[in-house]
């Protein structure tokens, strides 16, 4: 499902260029779930970024759905993105000028996979159906979370990328939306590779990684 | 499966604007913008195509096609006249032409133009003529009860009169016109054996016997000419209008950019093409557009037809050009509405366009990163308005050194260049400012140093507005002073040019009695005749075409007031040269040849080539054409100049209304004057008349100008309306920790009126620039000659007072609404802050 060899990404500072990224390797298959661990700084997000073809790596290759992404210009990138990426993001960036309805259904609508069954299902099982109609803003924390993970699930992607996907939420939320997260993985059976630095987040996970001074090696929980 | 274009672009399309469901105000402030720009701009141009219209059917009619062939001596044509030049071999042709009033005109005096001409004689291909050849139709026109042209836009008019021909609808004739056969319109008129004028096809070049002067269309002063500067005035001001309405637009598009920041990298985060972004805020721009320019064309028709009727009595009375008071608009009008309104939007836009197609998608979760970015785009901006403000000094420079070749259209980009400089340097100036008074303050005043530090952090979002004000104000200070200078100028000009206080233009053969009989009278001081004619200037040994030649007596009371410009040795030496035979020539002259005095003309006179010496340059405010005046004895000998005018200077005495009154009675009963055929003209009734007419002239602009103010105010408000949810947010804080709304809402009042001040103290230059830009290089450009610069320190407090005014106003609402924002929301809102 992605593959990802001998990533470098270095970026310029004032006090020198800083290598985030070193000769990475990383593979995750088909419906195959990984945490990828490390201090804040380690490049966690970085790596997210250049799977989610936001980003391009100085040196090495990132091949996502055997479609290599240097290969591609920038349309083709967010075309892909689009069809086959879910991506859940730790502010949420839900759309204050869109229904609830309408967020978690916009990513399906622009890849013209509205599925208005699956839509409801979502909505059911995030416990947002009551509040179809309302606001992002008139939502909880733990609410919007829920929306965004719905929204990145909405068009049924064959990977979902998550960075801290309950890093706003606190200890009985984070469980909640964690488990309802891993539920709906199993449901939809796609891939999922998450960046938390949480242990007890992680622990779910079939796979382990440790990003550490921008080299990656194995965890053990 | 994957996703069609189409499908993308309409879901980003919906999302892009779902912002305005939540953001109305945004909406309305855009809409607005977009509305007022398009009205003011399509309202004026409603009024300059409508009028154009009617320009180009007279001139088709009038001016293009015939010489004209009137008497040397200035006595009116007869019926000899014409028999005579006929029996000599010659194909001319008589043409009367009257008034005829109308009955129930919609305003006092309104009279339409009746045509009479001769059919027969008529050069063939003339505008006039147009007779389709038909042979009944031609024994129609020339036999009772005959028949009379008449345009559409007439007819209405027309049909108030009794007794006139059956009528023939043609639409080429300028409005309020008739024509017919010249016998129908000499009963009409009750014109016996007069005749108007008679022309002559160019291509006949026959001599003519030498009481008569042949004119070619060429040599009539373009009667076009002041009412095109009054036309460009309007355009300018349309102009004017439609920038500071898309500043409002600018703003609002700011703004929404500025709100969707994070909408625009999350829907590139989820997939949609930059490309498609982009042409989605294309789209987006393209409706917006659309509905804006629908109604601000409708509302700028609208305001057209209220307008017009004004306009019309305006130019008919100032410049003597008939325009139709309904509005015929060519198709070009309305695709010129539409394509500029979408023009000044996407230019307005394209700010916007460049930074959405810029966003770095990685920077999700810095909506506001630009802010950090502010420091460094105020000092662009003030670069790029130092260059702007650097280029307008030197094009003044250059328009300086080319006196007398100006270009209007170099003299617009000057305003222009200085108008945009000034306002891209307003708000790095305001931030400078702001930066010196937060250092200054004294640090026990909290408040008031949050107040500034607040203000500086507002400036990115009230700038727009701020640009659009200092554009309004200084315009207004500008536009003001210029009028207020022109009227001063103007006023003291008439006063020294009118000396006379009754002017008698008797018939030729009168003219030696009448100045006899005058000359007796003891309450009659001094008599000044005067002369007008024209000869061909030469310059180069080459025809510079005509120019106007004008007749003074240069007596003592003359010489002590009569203005000049300038000299070789000075006023009195002027005009001793002038009485030892030389010339004074007006500013227009001297600008249009390069002259100066002590240069040298040469003048085509009857008698031959007459050599004349410049003496001096004189002002000679409203008249279009060049002019040479020579002593009034010099221009009747050596030029034939037909007689003139006699100026009555009375002795002072204690009741001059009295003593006026006995003169003009007298003049009347023995040489049958009266003062309701021009040859009696009273010098009150001239100067106020003459007022009257600059009144009007400016009234449409100061209108325009305040409308301007208007939108600039409203471009501030809907700033702050737009921003004010956004801003209890950042007052929500204080007003947790004590500080009151009251205190809050006069805060926030006192924050607009500092910033509005800030920017009229840079308006006051900038409005002094600009009456400097309109009196020396506009002014000069259009009409040929140069005001001198007046500075009314009044208008200059009204500038000041006006900021301040529109301040308070723009901020009463805003503060109103945080004044009655129960404390629930407060605590919600400071929760979120």
């Amino acid at each position: 499902m992605l593959q990802m060899t001998g990533i470098t990404k270095t970026y310029p500072t004032p006090q020198g260029p800083l290598k985030v990224l070193d000769d990475v390797d990383l593979s995750l298959a088909a419906g195959e779930s990984l945490a990828l661990m490390g201090e804040s700084g380690s490049g966690k997000s970085t790596l997210l970024h250049l799977a989610a073809g936001l980003d391009l790596p100085d040196k090495g290759s990132v091949h996502l759905g055997g479609q290599r992404l240097s290969a591609l210009n920038e349309t083709k990138r967010a075309t892909l993105r689009r069809d086959q990426l879910g991506l859940v993001f730790q502010q949420f960036h839900l759309v204050p000028s869109l229904s609830v309805r309408n967020n978690l259904s916009l990513q399906a609508r622009l890849a013209g996979r509205e599925d208005d069954a699956w839509t409801e299902h979502l909505l059911t099982r995030l416990g947002l159906a009551e509040f179809a109609a309302r606001y992002p803003e008139q939502l909880s924390g733990g609410q919007q979370q829920r929306l965004a993970i719905g929204r990145a699930l909405a068009p049924k992607p064959r990977l979902l990328l998550a960075d801290e996907p309950t890093g706003n939420l606190d200890e009985a939320a984070a469980a909640q939306v964690l488990a309802l997260l891993q539920a709906l993985i199993d449901e939809s059976g796609c891939a999922l590779l998450m960046v938390t630095h949480s242990a007890q987040v992680a622990a779910p996970m079939q796979r382990h990684l440790l990003l550490k001074r921008g080299k990656l090696m194995d965890k053990a929980l | 499966m994957s996703a069609t274009a189409p499908s993308v672009l309409r879901t980003t399309l919906a999302t892009l604007l779902s912002h305005y469901r939540r953001h109305p105000g945004q909406l309305v402030m855009l809409l607005l913008g977009l509305w007022v720009a398009s009205a003011l701009w399509s309202g004026v141009q409603a009024i300059n195509a409508s009028a154009r219209e009617s320009y180009d059917r007279a001139e088709a009619l009038f001016s293009a096609d015939l010489d004209r062939i009137t008497r040397r001596d200035g006595a009116a044509l007869t019926l000899d006249d014409y028999l005579d030049l006929r029996r000599a071999g010659l194909p001319v042709s008589p043409i009367i032409e009257g008034e005829l009033p109308l009955p129930n005109g919609k305003s006092d005096g309104e009279r339409l133009t009746l045509i009479g001409i001769e059919p027969l004689t008529l050069p063939s291909g003339a505008s006039l003529a147009q007779q389709d050849g038909d042979a009944n139709a031609l024994r129609d026109w020339l036999i009772p009860p005959y028949r009379m042209r008449v345009a559409p836009d007439t007819l209405e008019q027309v049909r108030t009169l009794n007794s006139l021909p059956p009528l023939e609808i043609t639409p080429d004739l300028p409005p309020a016109t008739l024509v017919t056969d010249i016998a129908a319109a000499a009963r009409l008129l009750d014109m016996d054996r007069g005749i108007t004028r008679l022309v002559i096809a160019p291509e006949h070049d026959v001599e003519l016997p030498s009481a008569f002067v042949r004119t070619s269309p060429d040599a009539l002063a373009s009667p076009g000419q002041l009412a095109d500067s009054f036309h460009l005035n309007l355009t300018a001001m349309g102009l004017l209008a439609l920038v500071v309405g898309l500043f409002i637009v600018h703003a609002a598009l700011g703004l929404a950019l500025e709100q969707r920041l994070g909408l625009l990298r999350t829907l590139r985060a989820l997939g949609v093409p930059a490309r498609t972004l982009i042409l989605a805020l294309g789209l987006e721009l393209l409706l917006m557009g659309s509905i804006g320019a629908l109604l601000g064309i409708v509302s700028g028709v609208i305001l057209a037809q209220l307008l017009l009727p004004d306009v019309a009595a305006t130019l008919d009375s100032l410049y003597d050009t008939t325009v139709s008071d309904t509005l015929n608009l060519p198709w070009y009008y309305w695709l010129g509405g539409v394509a500029i309104t979408l023009g000044g939007l996407f230019s307005a836009g394209a700010s916007m366009l460049w930074r959405a197609s810029r966003i770095n998608v990685l920077g999700l979760g810095q909506a506001q990163a630009w802010r950090g970015r502010l420091r460094g785009q105020l000092r662009v901006q003030l670069l790029f308005g130092g260059v702007l403000l650097a280029g307008a000094g030197f094009l003044w420079w250059y328009l300086a050194s080319t006196a007398g070749r100006q270009d209007l259209a170099l003299g617009f980009t000057l305003v222009a260049l200085l108008l945009l400089g000034a306002a891209l340097c307003l708000p790095p100036l305001l931030a400078g400012l702001l930066g010196l008074l937060a250092r200054y303050l004294p640090r026990r005043a909290a408040l008031l140093q949050w107040g500034v530090a607040d203000l500086q952090l507002q400036l990115p979002q009230l700038s727009l507005a701020m640009m659009a004000l200092l554009l309004a104000l200084s315009a207004n200070l500008g536009v003001g002073s210029m009028v207020g200078g022109f009227r001063l100028t103007f006023l003291d000009w008439l006063d020294q040019r009118l000396l006379a206080d009754l002017y008698v233009r008797p018939a030729a053969e009168q003219f030696e009695d009448l100045e006899a009989w005058l000359k007796e009278r003891s309450e009659v001081a001094t008599l000044l005749p005067a002369r007008s004619t024209e000869a061909e200037l030469i310059m180069n040994g080459k025809n510079a075409g005509p120019v106007a030649l004008f007749g003074i007596a240069p007596k003592l009371i003359l010489r002590d007031s009569w203005p000049l410009l300038d000299t070789q040795d000075g006023y009195g030496a002027a005009w001793r040269d002038l009485i030892a035979g030389a010339a004074f020539i007006n500013e227009q002259l001297a600008r249009r040849q390069g002259l100066a005095p002590g240069d040298r003309v040469q003048l085509q006179g009857p008698t031959g080539l007459v050599t004349l010496d410049i003496a001096a340059v004189y002002p000679d405010y409203g008249n279009p054409r060049g002019e040479i005046t020579l002593p009034v004895a010099r221009l009747a000998r050596e030029f034939q100049a037909p007689s003139g005018t006699l100026g009555v200077v009375l002795a002072p005495t204690q009741d001059r209304e009295r003593t006026l009154t006995r003169l003009q009675d007298a003049l009347s009963a023995r040489f049958r004057l009266a003062d309701n055929d021009a040859s009696l003209i009273d010098q009150q009734a001239l100067k106020q008349l003459a007022t009257e007419v600059f009144e009007r002239t400016f009234t449409i602009t100061r209108a325009l100008n305040a409308l301007t103010l208007g939108v600039a105010g409203l471009a501030l408000l809907t700033t702050l309306l737009a921003q004010a949810e956004a801003r209890r947010a950042q007052l929500a804080p204080l007003w947790a920790m004590g500080v009151s709304r009251g205190r809050l809402v006069r805060l926030q009042i006192g924050q607009l009126v500092m910033a509005c001040l800030g920017t009229a103290l840079l308006a006051i230059p900038l409005g002094l620039l600009l009456t400097g830009a309109l009196v020396a290089v506009i002014n000069v450009a259009a009409f040929g000659w140069r005001l001198p610069l007046h500075v009314f320190p009044a208008q200059i407090a009204m500038t000041v007072a006006l900021a301040v005014v529109v301040a308070i106003v723009a901020a009463l609402i805003p503060a109103w609404r945080l004044r009655r924002v129960p404390p629930r929301q407060l605590l919600q809102e400071f929760a979120a802050a």
